[in-house]
């Protein structure tokens, strides 16, 4: 008894001198973590949503643990334990407790359905909106290239404007992105526009988002792709209307003047796919895929 | 009921401790090889840690010793093995064996009044097995282009031959694919043993939690360690023979296969699995949790059948893990309203566990502290998951360090401390002797602390958006800040991994100083504990006749007639007449 009081004691003075360091750690917390900024338009939906579940869920971390320690606190060894398989008021907790968690769930879930439906997996009115900008992403170890379709609007002709890592886009219009890999899975991931797709060989995935801030922002991949995994990095830059027109024609004419019919590694594009799929539907990209080129120039 | 029969209690050293049939020792053996495994992997966690704290600097200690060809530093070729081999060995290698193997084989046939496992011989060919898919994982370290590097998840095309080429991937791959033959031969003989060798009287709805957390466990092994066998087995095909299952777009010859179907081929597995290392560890909290708070476990049933729930709705809940690869948007709703349905039965059993402390008579001893710290770190984990499991917050924290720190939380917190419960608790029973208390209060308290900062640490590096299996964070601007977090996160994973040395000592110690253990030390009526610590080679002179469920303390009556607060499954009342089969009327609200 004395003893185990004893290690408890120096258990209790151990977590003290632990103090100073979690109050470090807090303040290092404090400097500006959390979610990076949100450039988009719709990445406030998602941003509401975890901070909604954070206090939710914060709450009931806060009730576990209050009951944990009072009912360790004052029931302790001289207290005489209830004899009770079930009790009428715990059935009534548990059902309260468990219902509340359903509730909030099916909350969350049903916000979460919604802005799928509308926003997320809507790429129909993304693709229908006038001044969209559509870009075909090819993924490979370890670089992302970009192609836009130029003023012709169809993909793999000679006025494509093709980029590596470096993704320019229009303020205030949908960017909608069509993405495949020529070796190993990527994930195309924008923190600031809270999207993240994978880039599958063999497969066309999509994603779209609107982004509202001008700036440089950061493209990362969030699949582990091999060694230099870590270094797949682009910039994704938001211009303002004209000076992204004026970048596009010029990028676009370039790309023309020096336009070789016969590099048909280059011509990596494929036929726009149809933006409103059926669901269930994967759209597929194995004849598409260029098959001469070996992704390890990286 | 004829007594079960008994294989001779062998004399050759060689029978008895090395190739023996008796379940207890091989027991013994599952959980040395699962300890040994367990501090590789965390070993190589701390590298990991060290080079997020200080990339590129030489890593002390470990790094002159076997980074001498990099100046002890560890480069990006290498880092990839060292996180890849962490998430296996910790997996399949360390925390299976303990809880499964060990626990498994320890308390199944002990806590059911059984003589030994159905199958004797399967059960020391599983050890043995599982003692080759050891040897294949080492292997792997020494092969001339490294250890497997593909990720825990050894996703095709990265873990085929051209993405990472060399015998290490390869026999990474093989040991995974022998250490499943080794589980499945481990769960036919415990679901077979559970059915078939209970003692008399001993009901379903008689037995201990801990055996029906092991049950289910293994009844999940049995039906989809195969799926990831034959994954494993048709990427082993396309690794060696040039097969293309998995391989697709510019790297497949002619067509090629589907990199997505091995995703669903591991996740079918790789989900359930969450709850195959997670449900023994319910099961021993609901237990502990009711014998050191000196009262029946609240609503017995009613986490049964929360722990069947769980077990049949496991496998069509898996594709959360694959919200962004591009499957079909029906498809991710239905397994997102899976999701969301899961958890419910999870959240009964966390209500049952906090109502089965409440009015009791609560003794803080070891095991108790660590299933309390269990539940704490098991909800914080659980209650994370609910972001990963909506659909749309899942696209921003997806392959996020979020996603590292929930199933840190959940599975390897949660199973770790478990663990700990149950090693504290059944010790004296295994080894006949007594764990250092003051030890373990101390080892508790570090080990609760650390690893709850260790991995909200994580938490919030990924809330921050640090991608997971990132080498140098920092190259990215946007995780520059990033740097302060992950730094107090490594030296609290340093702390952690330094606090188990009071652990170390005491398990090894306490075999040789410990005070000789009572047989029924902690005053608890399972059947396990009513026979010698250690137990003798047949467990059980009688076939004990089982009259009462697994937690009746504090029983009014029992007090009465008995004098203390507990009595024993298979202990007659003064006045009672055993009969084996429960009487439905009479039984009312005990069974
Ligand atoms: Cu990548
Ligand atoms: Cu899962």
């Amino acid at each position: 008894m004395t003893k185990a009081k004893r290690a408890l004691q120096a258990v209790a003075l151990s977590a003290l001198t632990l103090l100073p360091a979690v109050a470090r750690a807090g303040v290092v917390v404090a400097q500006g973590l959390g979610l990076p900024p949100d450039a988009s338009q719709d990445g406030h939906k998602i941003d509401g949503l975890i901070h909604e579940t954070l206090i939710f869920i914060g709450i009931m971390f806060a009730i576990m643990v209050a009951w944990m320690v009072t009912a360790c606190l004052i029931h302790g060894r001289k207290h005489r334990a209830e004899y009770a398989h079930t009790t009428p008021r715990g059935q009534k907790l548990l059902v309260a407790i468990v219902g509340v968690l359903v509730l909030a769930d099916a909350e969350l879930y049903l916000k979460s359905l919604f802005d799928m439906n509308d926003t997320f997996w809507n790429f129909e009115a993304a693709d229908q909106a006038k001044d969209v900008v559509r870009i075909e992403v090819n993924a490979h170890q370890w670089a992302w290239q970009a192609r836009y379709a130029g003023p012709d609007g169809r993909f793999n002709t000679a006025d494509d404007i093709v980029t590596l890592n470096d993704f320019r886009v229009p303020q205030g219009a949908p960017v909608l992105i069509q993405l495949t890999s020529t070796d190993v899975i990527h994930s195309f991931y924008l923190p600031n526009f809270r999207v993240k797709q994978d880039a599958m060989p063999g497969m066309v995935n999509r994603l779209w988002f609107k982004p509202m801030e001008t700036g440089e922002y950061e493209i990362g991949c969030a699949q582990h792709c091999g060694v230099n995994h870590y270094k797949m990095r682009a910039l994704l830059t938001v211009l303002p209307k004209e000076a992204y027109d004026r970048w596009a024609a010029e990028a676009s004419a370039n790309s023309a003047r020096g336009f070789d019919a016969d590099d048909v590694v280059a011509h990596w594009g494929w036929d726009w796919k149809d933006p409103k799929p059926v669901e269930g539907d994967v759209p597929r990209a194995a004849e598409q895929a260029p098959k001469s080129q070996n992704g390890k120039e990286g | 009921m004829d007594l079960q029969p008994i294989h001779p209690e062998p004399k050759s050293f060689l029978r008895r401790y090395v190739f023996s049939l008796d379940h207890k020792v091989i027991a013994k053996q599952f959980l040395w090889a699962g300890l040994l495994f367990l501090l590789f992997g965390g070993t190589l966690a701390m590298m990991i840690r060290w080079q997020w704290a200080y990339p590129m600097k030489p890593v002390p200690i470990l790094g002159p010793l076997l980074l001498s060809k990099t100046g002890g530093a560890i480069t990006p070729a290498l880092y990839p093995a060292i996180f890849t081999m962490h998430g296996l060995i910790m997996i399949f290698f360390a925390i299976t064996p303990i809880l499964i193997g060990a626990f498994g084989n320890y308390t199944i046939p002990l806590m059911i009044g059984a003589r030994d496992m159905a199958f004797p011989t399967l059960n020391m060919l599983s050890f043995w097995t599982f003692l080759v898919s050891q040897g294949l994982m080492i292997a792997a370290f020494f092969q001339k282009m490294g250890a497997a590097a593909a990720g825990w998840t050894t996703y095709p095309p990265l873990s085929d031959s051209v993405g990472t080429p060399g015998w290490g991937q390869t026999l990474a791959v093989l040991a995974i694919f022998v250490t499943g033959v080794s589980t499945i031969m481990g769960g036919i003989n415990y679901v077979t043993t559970v059915i078939r060798f209970r003692a008399p009287g001993m009901t379903y709805m008689r037995m201990p939690l801990t055996v029906w957390g092991l049950w289910l466990t293994s009844i999940l092994n049995i039906l989809f360690v195969p799926v990831l066998g034959s994954g494993g087995l048709l990427l082993l095909l396309d690794r060696l023979f040039g097969t293309q299952f998995f391989i697709a777009g510019a790297s497949a010859v002619n067509g090629g296969g589907d990199p997505l179907v091995f995703q669903h081929l591991f996740w079918i597995f790789g989900h359930p699995e969450v709850y195959i290392l997670i449900l023994p560890a319910w099961g021993i909290l609901c237990d502990l949790l009711s014998f050191f708070a000196r009262k029946p476990a609240y609503f017995y049933k009613g986490s049964v059948y929360a722990m069947v729930a769980v077990t049949l709705l496991s496998a069509v809940v898996y594709g959360h893990h694959m919200y962004v690869t591009g499957m079909s948007p029906l498809l991710g709703k239905g397994f997102m309203t899976f999701t969301v349905m899961i958890s419910v039965p999870a959240e009964i059993l966390f209500v049952n566990w906090l109502l089965t402390i409440t009015k009791g008579s609560i003794r803080l001893e070891p095991p108790m502290l660590f299933a309390l710290g269990t539940v704490f770190v098991f909800g914080l984990g659980g209650l994370t998951g609910l972001f990963l499991a909506i659909m749309s917050m899942d696209l921003y924290l997806h392959d996020t360090m979020f996603v590292v720190g929930h199933f840190h939380l959940t599975m390897a917190s949660a199973s770790f401390l478990a663990s700990l419960a149950g090693i504290y608790f059944w010790y004296p029973k295994m080894f006949g002797r007594e764990m250092n208390k003051t030890l373990g209060y101390a080892h508790f308290w570090l080990s609760t602390v650390f690893i709850t900062l260790v991995f909200t640490g994580q938490l919030v590096a990924g809330y921050s958006g640090q991608q997971r299996r990132l080498f140098e964070p920092y190259q990215y601007q946007f995780l520059h800040h990033l740097l302060g977090v992950n730094q107090w996160t490594s030296y609290f994973a340093f702390a952690l991994y330094f606090t188990q040395i009071l652990f170390v000592y005491n398990f090894v110690a306490s075999m040789f100083l410990g005070e000789k253990a009572a047989e029924n030390p902690w005053q608890v009526g399972t059947l396990d504990w009513a026979t010698p610590s250690p137990p003798p080679h047949h467990n059980f002179d009688v076939v004990p006749l089982v009259l009462r469920g697994p937690h009746e303390l504090s029983d009014p009556e029992v007090i009465r007639s008995l004098g203390r607060d507990w009595i024993g499954q298979a202990e007659a009342l003064p006045d009672e007449r055993p009969v084996a089969e429960p009487a439905r009327a009479a039984e009312g609200g005990r069974a």
